[in-house]
């Protein structure tokens, strides 16, 4: 190309006149070594340079076409034609090689820039794998694949990039820490380059990006390994963001559950349990004036508002229960009480519901005392009987009997209702379960069963249900670990 | 009824509540004093010499305890707690801080009527000295250390007797199970409440006509026990 542009400047020169040429011919051959320079380098600089002196001397320098120089005169201007066009062939040639390094230096902060940007949308790791995935294949024209890290500590080798043998098997045979070295492996058969880093958070190792930086000479190798780390730099501090932003998030959300239960707690002990307070304790003042009693019709709307209250109240009282038992709140408070009383408290307590039933009670009477937490243990006594008297026709009887069983106390609630099916059985634990059977016909929340095996479950006991069949009754029993008292006057203190 | 008026203070923010404790005590012959706040509660307290007070526990300027801590500071006048806290240990807390009883929102009119007048009966026994506790078909005399059920003398150990005794002299309000094994056992024994339960159930066996299902001996989940004044199925509403 340089002696292109010499002979073109020769053909030029040879068009004009003699004298004017001859004036002209050192400045005139300055333009092709400074093109030379600007677009090609420093060699090609340097052989323009020889060449324009030779062309000079050769046509234009008496005698005309000899390279022989007749006047000392000429020689020296021939001379210093030559240094000059060196000197400013290089200078030149610098000048582009710094632009050009500019213009690189500029890309690279532009694609980083880019990058950053990019990252800084990423709110998943999957979209950081997308993210370095692109960057460094379009951006950078370079090839690389993400080897994501598994549970067990290796790599998953990418689905889509190929990637060479010798990197694929590097990769899989390594343990995926974060504190594995990098390390740059050579592909026999193309002698590129490829780069092995690591990419992981504070918490977690992600996966190993390897990169294909190409071949060339040591120093260019070191240039784009600077690169790549630059990036990795950048992605390591996006995944610690994305580390800190979904710690974030998990902690918002919880304190968010947390207020939600609180305020539900709050409302429902409040805003809910006062009117009703006030309806029931207004019903029973109504229920006790002479003018009400003497009068029937009233009194059995006043008896309809006390009942319809009371079931208001136990579905409220369920409805928290519930939410104590979400909440993780149930931390039984152990006390040895007697069988007899947990159970009469809690037919007490469901006396409205078995009102249409008839109850029989059987105690055994060597029943031994069970360290539990009452309250817990009525409250699930209770549930039991509501789903007894709620699924058998009224009329019917509801037998609940306590007895000993090898050391272990056992409450039994039998009644003479629907029953149950093996499939219904399967899910009867799960919370808000109601078999399909019944949801048209018997209200309820399928919270109560849930509940009572929480509770019974956080005193160390199991609920049993057992049905001989569909219309054939059913018997629920919470078995307690008995006490390890034998004696009626201990002598030992317990707990 | 023959009875003199008794003042009771309802201390009680909510203003649906105190219409209808008012209506009821007010149907019962009582003279209702409302304060809706702990402040004018105390005030009340102090200026208008209440026979019974009914505190309630949510209050806005005054946590309920605290209030009760205040009145028991300098008088001994019957308080009733009004609390929709069911927690035990809460109902525990009030007891041993002096409250006479309590109940759990929501309630009936007649089960706090049952229980103010057992707390105003106990508040004026010195005055009327009636050493005979009657308790339903049982009646503890107190001075010649008698009981009798269905007017027939029975035998009680002298453990079962100090259980009956702290129960009759409470008859109709709730006695903690500490308040009990305070009184009756001493030394490292006394908060061993098996000893207690096991107690209960021999003074059952031998007041009650059927043990399992007791009507006059009464368990407070979690609290205590209660000597009811009259047979439960007559005090409940």
């Amino acid at each position: 190309m340089s002696l292109i542009c010499v002979g073109l400047v020769t053909a030029i020169l040879m068009l004009l006149e003699q004298p004017v040429a001859a004036s002209l011919v050192p400045i005139a051959y300055l333009v092709p070594v400074i093109i030379a320079a600007t677009q090609w380098g420093i060699w090609p600089a340097t052989l323009a340079a020889i060449a324009s002196m030779a062309a000079a001397d050769f046509f234009f320098f008496p005698p005309i076409f000899s390279f022989q120089v007749e006047d000392p005169q000429e020689v020296i201007d021939l001379l210093l034609f030559l240094v000059v066009a060196l000197v400013s062939g290089n200078l030149a040639s610098r000048l582009r090689q710094e632009t050009e390094t500019l213009r690189q230096r500029e890309q690279d902060i532009h694609n980083l820039y880019d990058f950053s940007r990019r990252l800084a949308a990423c709110f998943t790791v999957s979209d950081l794998i997308a993210a370095i995935e692109n960057y460094l294949s379009r951006t950078l024209g370079q090839q690389a694949a993400f080897f994501a890290a598994r549970t067990d500590g290796h790599f998953e080798p990418p689905k889509s990039a190929s990637v060479p043998k010798v990197v694929q098997e590097n990769v899989t045979s390594g343990i995926a820490t974060a504190g594995a070295p990098p390390k740059n492996l050579v592909d026999g058969p193309t002698q590129n380059v490829w780069l092995l880093r690591v990419v992981s958070s504070e918490t977690a190792v992600l996966g190993l990006v390897a990169v294909n930086i190409g071949t060339g000479t040591s120093e260019a190798i070191a240039l784009k390994t600077r690169r790549v780390e630059a990036i990795l730099e950048e992605v390591s501090l996006t995944l610690q963001r994305i580390d800190i932003e979904k710690a974030m998030e998990d902690a918002r959300l919880r304190l968010q559950a947390q207020l939600l239960r609180d305020a539900f707690h709050g409302t429902l002990s409040h805003e809910l349990c006062t009117p009703l307070a006030a309806i029931r304790g207004s019903a029973s003042v109504l229920d006790s004036m002479p003018r009400i009693q003497k009068d029937a019709r009233a009194r059995s709307l006043v008896e309809a508002i006390s009942e319809e209250v009371a079931e208001l109240d136990g579905f409220i009282h369920s409805l928290l229960n519930a939410t104590r038992v979400t909440a993780g709140g149930v931390s039984p408070h152990l006390e040895w009480s007697d069988p007899r009383d947990i159970l009469n408290a809690a037919i007490k307590g469901r006396a409205r519901r078995l009102a249409t039933h008839k109850v029989e009670t059987k105690f055994a009477e060597d029943l031994p005392l069970v360290n539990v937490d009452s309250g817990l243990i009525e409250e699930s006594c209770g549930q039991l009987l509501e789903n007894a008297a709620k699924y058998s026709p009224s009329g019917t009887t509801i037998s609940i009997s306590a007895k000993s069983k090898q050391g272990d106390v056992v409450l039994s609630i039998s009644d003479q209702g629907v029953g149950i099916t093996p499939d219904e059985r399967l899910n009867l634990g799960r919370r808000s379960f109601r078999g399909q059977r019944h949801q048209a016909t018997v209200p309820g929340s399928g919270l109560g069963f849930w509940i009572a095996s929480v509770f019974v479950g956080a005193n160390g006991g199991t609920i049993d249900i057992t049905s001989p069949g569909q219309g054939l009754g059913t018997t629920a029993s919470i078995t307690l670990p008995g006490s390890a008292m034998k004696h009626p006057e201990p002598t030992a203190r317990h707990q | 009824m023959s009875r003199p008026a008794n003042i009771v203070l309802l201390i009680e923010d909510e203003s649906k509540i105190r219409r209808f404790l008012r209506a009821g005590f007010e149907l019962q012959g009582y003279t209702v004093i409302e304060a809706e706040n702990a402040a004018d509660g105390l005030k009340a307290a102090t200026f208008s010499a209440p026979d019974l007070i009914i505190l309630d526990l949510a209050l806005p300027d005054l946590h309920g305890s605290e209030v009760l801590e205040r009145i028991r500071s300098w008088s001994n006048v019957p308080v009733i707690i009004l609390s929709v806290v069911s927690a035990e240990d809460e109902k525990v807390r009030l007891l041993q801080a002096g409250a006479d009883d309590y109940v759990v929102k929501p309630f009936g009119m007649a089960e706090l009527l049952a229980r103010s007048e057992a707390a105003l009966r106990r508040y004026f026994k010195s005055a009327t000295e009636n050493p005979v506790v009657v308790a339903g078909p049982l009646s503890v005399d107190l001075v010649t250390r008698t009981v009798s059920l269905n007017k027939q003398q029975i035998r009680l150990t002298r453990k079962e007797y100090r259980l009956l005794h702290i129960l009759a002299t409470h008859v109709g309000l709730v006695v903690t199970h500490d308040q009990l094994l305070k009184d009756i056992w001493s030394g490292n024994q006394r908060d061993n409440i098996q000893y207690l339960r096991i107690l209960v159930r021999k003074l059952r066996q031998k007041i009650e006509t059927d043990p399992n299902h007791p009507r006059l001996l009464v368990t407070e989940s979690g609290v205590g026990y209660r000597l009811q004044a009259r047979l439960e199925d007559i005090a409940a509403d």
